[in-house]
């Protein structure tokens, strides 16, 4: 508990210091630029970093493999193939949402769909889940590879640039249409955490316990994909906070692992918000995409835990 | 800890699962207690997992109180029977208080409820002190008593134990198999799966503790703890010269290494 107003204090500090991070916010401006380019940034840079965050815990905890993270599922692959189709077709949007965004969406949601048949059905132990987001990535990737090699320059161009992540960069719409997707998984998963404490401690042994194995790794990997599949949708990918932020908190904290998801949640948050912040002001005259920054930042803190242990 | 539990029934019927298990039936009713022996690879392990319904039977069925157990939720499976795994490898490190407290998930209870009923169940195996101890820190021996309460944090009648003395100095074995015995004349079910039969007098009461003996999936053997034969019937299963020795009243079973036969190059151990 304590450590989760911890985290909390951190997150909500680390929020607001973001917001004044960069040239100062002056007269009438400087009113525009906080209250409808920061605020609505940083507002999304919390929804989708404490997403990324607890995904990638819930998904480390089901699959008891610490490399496990959101796009393990193939979400990340499909929301790409979606972009890049939605781009090289050059199809039209629809509710105001770029097609980028829906097919994004669209291809997300397959593909993760594939791997969460494949968890429910029949016996499938959780190495065949692991191995079916493995093969859909893959396959994914694969068309991808076959879409590109018709596709023209322009449309391999803006493919490329959403591929590198993106906090959306105007207004409060983005976040409106977000905060369903991600709120809805956020409240699934953190609600399933105590029967994914007992399943990343023994399957067989949560079975005898009561939890309803399949069930439970259905509910989270749908829950869990949806969330991921609305922020790859409008961000692109971000790479690096779903793998990193659960392994940060383990390392720092240590908690059970029914309090590491709602850990990975706040400190996800924090987290993204600090690169957006460092990615706006870190060159000047302009801007990083974040999930550059994520990665840079990610990779070096990654192997500075593992060789601290 | 202490409440009643009502008579409930675990039952294989013509049970079999490839080589594993063939054509098994038994019973296990609360108060019953049945220690399970065999070879390396008889299917011991596995008939237990049957039993909590973890492996499917190609043939044959598995009934808890008559129902067949995969139409009971894992909810109503667990409120019967509950499991010791041999040695569980434990995916992630956490408190012992913790660990034991994933017993009481059936009751849907909030979680310093359901913390506090584990205070309870470490207390009941005299293993209070452990309870902030992280899992990975304490030794065999704390560690399978911890299990032991999270087996009783589940608050089952029906109470599968595989190996429980398995990698535990000599006094923590008899420790733990004097608790399984209490827990026995309270009147809860137990099967216990073992390689020491010597074992199972601590459960107490040898006239009515049942020994089975599997061989390659087969139950070979049906007799009771008291049996005057079963140096002879145990000797035949493992293949090595049993002889029962008397020590302070109770009769143990010694492996007669004067005529034991020397294995032929090339055996497995």
């Amino acid at each position: 508990m304590k450590d989760l107003l911890l985290v909390l204090v951190v997150v909500l500090l680390v929020a607001t210091a973001s917001v004044f991070l960069g040239a100062p916010l002056v007269g009438a401006e400087g009113q525009f630029v906080l209250w409808q380019l920061r605020i609505p940034r940083a507002l999304a840079g919390l929804l989708v970093g404490a997403t990324l965050g607890l995904v990638g815990a819930a998904f480390q905890l089901l699959f008891h493999n610490p490399l496990a993270e959101p796009s393990t599922v193939g979400t990340t692959a499909g929301a790409a193939l979606g972009a890049l189709g939605a781009l090289v077709f050059d199809l039209g949007g629809a509710w105001q949402l770029s097609a980028v965004t829906l097919f994004a969406f669209a291809g997300a949601l397959a593909a993760s769909l594939v791997v969460a048949l494949t968890a429910s059905s029949g016996r499938a132990r959780v190495n065949d889940v692991l191995l079916a987001g493995i093969a859909v990535t893959l396959a994914a990737g694969a068309v991808s590879q076959a879409v590109h090699s018709i596709a023209e320059m322009p449309a391999l161009f803006a493919a490329a640039m959403w591929g590198l992540g993106q906090l959306p960069q105007v207004g409060y719409e983005r976040v409106l249409v977000l905060a369903p997707f991600v709120l809805g998984s956020s409240v699934v998963l953190l609600f399933r955490a105590r029967a994914l404490a007992a399943l990343a401690l023994s399957e067989d042994w949560a079975a005898t316990q009561g939890v309803p194995v399949r069930r439970v790794r259905l509910e989270v990997l749908t829950a869990g994909s949806l969330g991921v599949a609305a922020c790859v949708a409008l961000c692109g990918p971000i790479t690096f906070v779903g793998l990193l932020v659960p392994h940060l908190v383990r390392r720092l904290l240590n908690p059970p692992a029914r309090q590491l998801l709602g850990l990975s949640w706040l400190a996800g948050a924090a987290f993204l918000v600090v690169c957006d912040g460092i990615a706006r002001v870190l060159v000047p005259g302009r801007e990083l995409p974040v999930g550059v920054l994520t990665a840079a930042l990610g990779a070096p803190a990654l192997f500075a835990l593992v060789l601290r242990r | 800890m202490e409440r009643e539990h009502p008579a409930t029934g675990l039952r294989l019927q013509g049970v079999t699962l490839g080589e594993r298990l063939q054509d098994v039936s038994l019973e296990l009713r609360t108060g019953d207690c049945c220690v399970v022996v065999g070879p390396n690879g008889a299917g011991k392990s596995t008939l237990l997992r049957t039993l909590l319904g973890l492996e499917r039977p190609e043939r044959g069925a598995v009934l808890l109180d008559d129902r067949p157990i995969e139409e009971l939720t894992p909810g109503q499976r667990a409120a019967h029977v509950a499991w010791l795994p041999q040695r569980p490898a434990l995916g992630e490190a956490l408190s012992v208080v913790e660990l034991v407290a994933s017993a009481r998930y059936r009751f849907g209870e909030a979680h310093g409820e359901a913390l506090a009923h584990a205070r309870r169940a470490l207390a009941a195996v005299g293993a209070a002190g452990l309870a902030d101890r992280r899992s990975d820190r304490v030794s065999g021996g704390e560690l399978q008593r911890a299990l032991l309460a999270t087996l009783l944090a589940q608050e089952a009648p029906l109470l599968l134990v595989d190996e429980p003395a398995n990698h535990l100095d000599l006094a923590y074995q008899a420790a733990i198999y004097r608790r399984l015995g209490e827990l026995w004349s309270r009147g809860l079910g137990l099967m216990v799966v073992t390689h020491d039969v010597n074992l199972a007098w601590l459960l107490g009461a040898p006239e009515r503790v049942r020994v089975l003996g599997l061989e390659k999936g087969r139950v070979v053997q049906d007799t009771t703890l008291a049996a005057p034969d079963l140096a002879e019937r145990l000797s035949a299963l493992y293949a090595v010269p049993l002889r029962a020795v008397e020590v302070g009243g109770v009769r143990q079973l010694l492996v007669d290494r004067s005529v034991l036969p020397t294995p032929a190059p090339g055996d497995e151990p």
